[in-house]
């Protein structure tokens, strides 16, 4: 599970619990600008995720870490697929974020107006 | 990152219009675009950002090639469905899809007469609510 906020310019990613240790990673900082969109996306657990490059993948329970797929860096923390978002990056080390959040909807609707006042600002 | 993309953004665009004019936001899920649009997953999220950029998108080409034209030639004739669709449901939560509806009914009550315009949406969303025999 992450949790996601928004400070300032920034969007901030972080791991909870123990994936901090599967996913080697506890916190991301991004800027807005380098946030593309978020979209809540319960069926992505079900295609393919790439290779693992770091973390760990235990397959029907837990994926988290680094992936690579199609030359694209990904990062994964889910356990729930019906809780998984995908937030898109442009310019970060990850393409991609796939990660489970306590209310999709809600973070979707937060992350995604952020990215709109942050473009007016 | 500039890997080349094997679809037609522009025809996809199109199909993502005619799907969003048909069916609730939240009922379309990402499955659903991949299904009907024959784009992988991971093209769309890098072409589009989410589900949201495909969204506005698709309405802003809609109301550009579609909606635009056909106020220009007959606005009585001007589809709405994706429009009445959009005011309802996506406007109250999305800023920019709320300036979008704003700016393309300014432009009917222009083109007709802000009188003419309401009862041309309201036959619209009854006809929507009439069985065609």
């Amino acid at each position: 599970m992450a949790q996601i906020n928004i400070d300032g310019d920034n969007l901030i990613v972080e791991i909870e619990g123990w994936d901090k240790l599967w996913a080697l990673k506890s916190r991301l900082e991004i800027p807005l600008a380098n946030v593309r969109g978020a979209t809540a996306d319960p069926g992505i657990v079900r295609g393919p995720r790439g290779i693992r490059t770091a973390g760990s993948h235990f397959p029907g329970v837990l994926t988290a870490g680094a992936f690579r797929i199609d030359g694209e860096k990904v990062f994964w923390d889910v356990h729930d697929p019906t809780k998984a978002i995908v937030i898109q990056l442009a310019d970060e080390r990850y393409t991609r974020l796939i990660i489970e959040v306590a209310d999709p909807r809600e973070t979707v609707d937060r992350v995604e107006r952020a990215i709109v006042d942050g473009g007016r600002a | 990152m500039g890997r080349p993309r094997a679809f037609d953004e522009a025809e996809v665009v199109a199909s993502a219009a005619a799907l969003f004019a048909s069916r609730a936001y939240d009922g379309i899920s990402v499955d659903d675009l991949v299904t009907h649009l024959g784009v992988h997953r991971n093209s769309l999220y890098q072409t589009f950002g989410s589900k949201r950029g495909l969204y506005l998108r698709a309405l802003r080409r809609h109301l550009d090639h579609e909606v635009r034209p056909a106020l220009q030639s007959d606005p009585n004739q001007a589809p709405l469905d994706f429009l009445l669709l959009a005011a309802v449901e996506r406007a109250p939560a999305d800023a920019e899809v709320a300036t979008e509806i704003t700016r393309i009914l300014a432009e009917f009550d222009e083109a007709l007469s802000p009188a003419t315009t309401a009862a041309l949406l309201g036959h619209r969303l009854r006809a929507r609510a009439t069985p065609t025999p």
